[in-house]
């Protein structure tokens, strides 16, 4: 079978998604089919040229290379996946945010800034009421983003879960005297509200930072808190690690703490979880909140430095419960059967 | 003039899925070399699909309006555009170096090659390529063409002046040579526009027992197959070899083993095949309609322009066969040539970003 993954992506900035997207091509050429990922440019700003590179989507003509059909076109992103093809399934990453739930985040909020803001909302909005539901079968990235389409679009949609990049290599470690936080440092992962808790901290608390920042104004902000509270010595920043520097970073942990803001899946909890490390995140934290169960197999705080403290002291405190939950998370975590085997057969089914 | 490092170019360019040609090769190249020279590069490309000819309107207005001025909130320096409909995309600092048109609304229309003018609205669509071309080409701050064949055809059909610009075939410093063997060699894809067949029948009419290697793979349903009867029909099948799809090690070992390439194909845009005989000092045979070659090989100089004819090409593999001091001669001069029209990646990044 011939499988055409068509995605969107931003010139020169690689992310989640196109690690995904490889993942899936890699997956789907190993179960013995063809896949290429087709990633056409899209620039978000200014919001008035959006609906031009939406039609342009709808132009294009995947359904045959060559007179050779093309027999599944995967679509992952906004607004790639609104291309036409007689078989196509979508599994969808994430809608247009700033067009849904992100439309008024006073950090993340774009399209609400501009006059014409609110007309290119609608037509984004429309444009997925009329065309994802073309697809003969649509998932979703997580039941997170399921639920978004299900609110805004009326669109039902069933989770479909892949595994980090390189799952096999995880592993665990003796658990040492530091919390793992690894991610982007922007304000939607908010390493801020874990500098705020470590203030307040009854227990020696320790936290390793690992990911770069978006940019350099977001890294002296953090700086600059860490300083003024005083916690020089109990913050590591270790700025961007080789992706085995990361998984001994995990295997060495006391536990993971990730408690951004509505994330879509989170690729952290499920490496946390293959290392054998309980997970700390909050109430309005998205895609954790699928895998992480309460004292169970982590933490879930509330979004406030307090409440985050509370969880941190909990977790430093006592160890053996700490590995028990970490355990209970690998657990949980085969039971999920997340893998791209799984992905692929209901993908191409 | 100094060139700017660190700029943030994008190139732009078509694929057809599941479908690897030369330009996606080329697009690589292009970016390798401007990495190398201390700049970001990236390669967009736009699926393409050419039938039914309406739908090639459809992925033009796509190009159009795509959206390539900035990334985030950083402005794209340099777009670089190589193939329609890609060259369409906007950009204010575009350079288009054309690989080539749609050549079926141009020198393939009304050719046996071609058959948009067979479709119904293939009049129609043709019309709208040669508008959309002589209309947003200009719009490009520079305008170079893959060689001066594909410039001459942008001259003549719409009127648009182009500055032809040569690269070197990929891995062009790997190329070597060696002493002559007994045969003639002729890489290539299998198919009627390389015009393998046409080698066989000269085979039938030399004087010497001249023999050809050919290797590429077949890309024609049932052309191969046809040129091995043939062969057998005019009874030279002992005198040639088809090695089909070969590694790039026994295709340079092939050229520098060579007593000569044979390369008669019709109406090439550009042709690696006679820069990689050149940089493997071997003499060259082409057509005189054979197109890009043309710009390359001098006749009694770096190889023998022949005409499309049977008797011709025999009359110029026979002569190579037989006066193997002029092959020698003809070989060497080719590499000086190949040497003093400056193809290399530095020139061309040169003339891109200048």
């Amino acid at each position: 079978m011939k499988a055409l993954i068509v995605t969107c992506g931003v010139p020169f900035i690689r992310g989640g998604a196109e690690i995904l997207a490889e993942g899936l091509r890699d997956a789907i050429c190993a179960a013995g089919h063809q896949a290429e990922i087709v990633t056409l440019p899209f620039q978000s700003c200014p919001p008035s040229r959006i609906p031009e590179q939406m039609l342009a989507c709808r132009l294009l003509d995947v359904t045959e290379t060559c007179s050779v059909r093309i027999d599944r076109v995967i679509g992952l992103k906004f607004p790639a996946y609104l291309v036409p093809h007689p078989h196509k399934v979508i599994w969808l990453l994430h809608q247009h945010r700033t067009a849904y739930e992100l439309w008024d985040h006073p950090a993340a909020g774009d399209l609400i800034h501009y006059p014409d803001g609110p007309v290119i909302r609608e037509a984004i909005r429309r444009a997925d009421r009329a065309f994802i539901p073309e697809a003969s079968a649509i998932y979703t990235l997580s039941r997170n983003v399921s639920e978004r389409l299900q609110r805004y679009c009326g669109i039902s949609a069933e989770p479909l879960y892949n595994p980090p990049a390189n799952a096999p290599l995880f592993h665990k470690g003796p658990s040492g005297d530091y919390f793992f936080f690894p991610s982007r440092i922007n304000p939607v992962k908010r390493q801020w509200l874990a500098i705020q808790a470590l203030a307040l901290c009854r227990e020696p608390v320790h936290v390793r930072f690992a990911g770069e920042a978006d940019n350099e104004a977001q890294q002296a902000e953090c700086g600059k808190a860490v300083r003024e509270l005083r916690l020089g010595d109990r913050v590591e920043w270790l700025g961007v690690v080789s992706e085995e520097e990361k998984r001994d970073l995990y295997a060495n942990c006391l536990g993971v703490v990730f408690p951004p803001v509505d994330e879509d899946y989170g690729y952290v909890t499920l490496e946390a979880m293959l290392s054998s490390k309980p997970v700390i995140t909050c109430l309005d934290s998205g895609g954790p909140l699928e895998f992480v169960m309460d004292n169970h197999t982590g933490l879930i705080a509330g979004a406030a430095p307090q409440s985050l403290a509370g969880a941190m002291d909990a977790l430093w405190a006592d160890r053996r419960r700490a590995a028990t939950m970490g355990e209970a998370g690998r657990e949980r975590y085969l039971d999920l059967k997340i893998g791209w085997e799984n992905v692929v057969d209901k993908l191409l089914c | 003039m100094a060139q700017a490092r660190g700029l943030r170019i994008l190139i732009a360019t078509v694929r057809v899925p599941f479908v690897e040609g030369g330009a996606e090769r080329h697009a690589e190249g292009l970016r390798r070399e401007l990495l190398g020279a201390g700049h970001r590069a990236e390669i967009v490309s736009v699926p393409f699909k050419w039938y039914p000819p309406r739908r090639i309107l459809d992925q033009m207005l796509a190009c159009r309006l795509l959206d390539v001025t900035a990334t985030g909130d950083t402005p794209v320096d340099c777009l670089i555009a190589l193939k329609f409909p890609a060259y369409l995309v906007h950009h204010s600092n575009k350079v288009v170096w054309l690989l080539h048109q749609h050549r079926q609304a141009y020198d393939l229309w009304q050719h046996p090659m071609g058959d948009l003018h067979d479709h119904p609205h293939g009049a129609e669509v043709r019309e709208a390529i040669h508008q959309a071309d002589v209309e947003l080409l200009p719009q490009a701050r520079r305008l170079f063409a893959n060689s001066r064949n594909v410039a001459d055809r942008l001259q003549t059909y719409c009127g648009i002046q182009a500055a032809p610009l040569y690269h070197p075939p990929p891995e062009s410093d790997k190329f070597y040579s060696g002493a002559a063997e007994e045969f003639l060699y002729f890489p290539s894809r299998l198919n009627a526009l390389k015009r393998q067949r046409l080698v066989i029948e000269a085979l039938a009419h030399t004087r010497a027992k001249v023999r050809v290697r050919f290797s590429g793979t077949n890309i024609d349903p049932g052309y191969y197959e046809g040129c091995v009867a043939l062969a057998r029909r005019y009874k030279v099948h002992s005198r040639v070899e088809w090695l089909g799809a070969i590694s790039e090690e026994a295709k340079r070992d092939l050229y520098a083993r060579s007593l000569g390439v044979v390369f008669p194909t019709l109406d090439e845009d550009y042709g690696y095949v006679t820069l990689e005989a050149m940089l493997a000092h071997k003499p060259v045979i082409a057509c005189a309609d054979s197109g890009g070659p043309l710009e390359f090989v001098v006749n009694r100089e770096t190889g023998l322009v022949c005409e499309p004819t049977l008797q011709s090409l025999a009359a110029g593999m026979d002569e190579l066969w037989e006066d193997r001091a002029a092959a020698r001669r003809w070989g060497e001069a080719g590499r000086q040539r190949y040497s003093d029209l400056h193809i290399d990646w530095g020139t061309v990044l040169e003339k891109l970003l200048s």
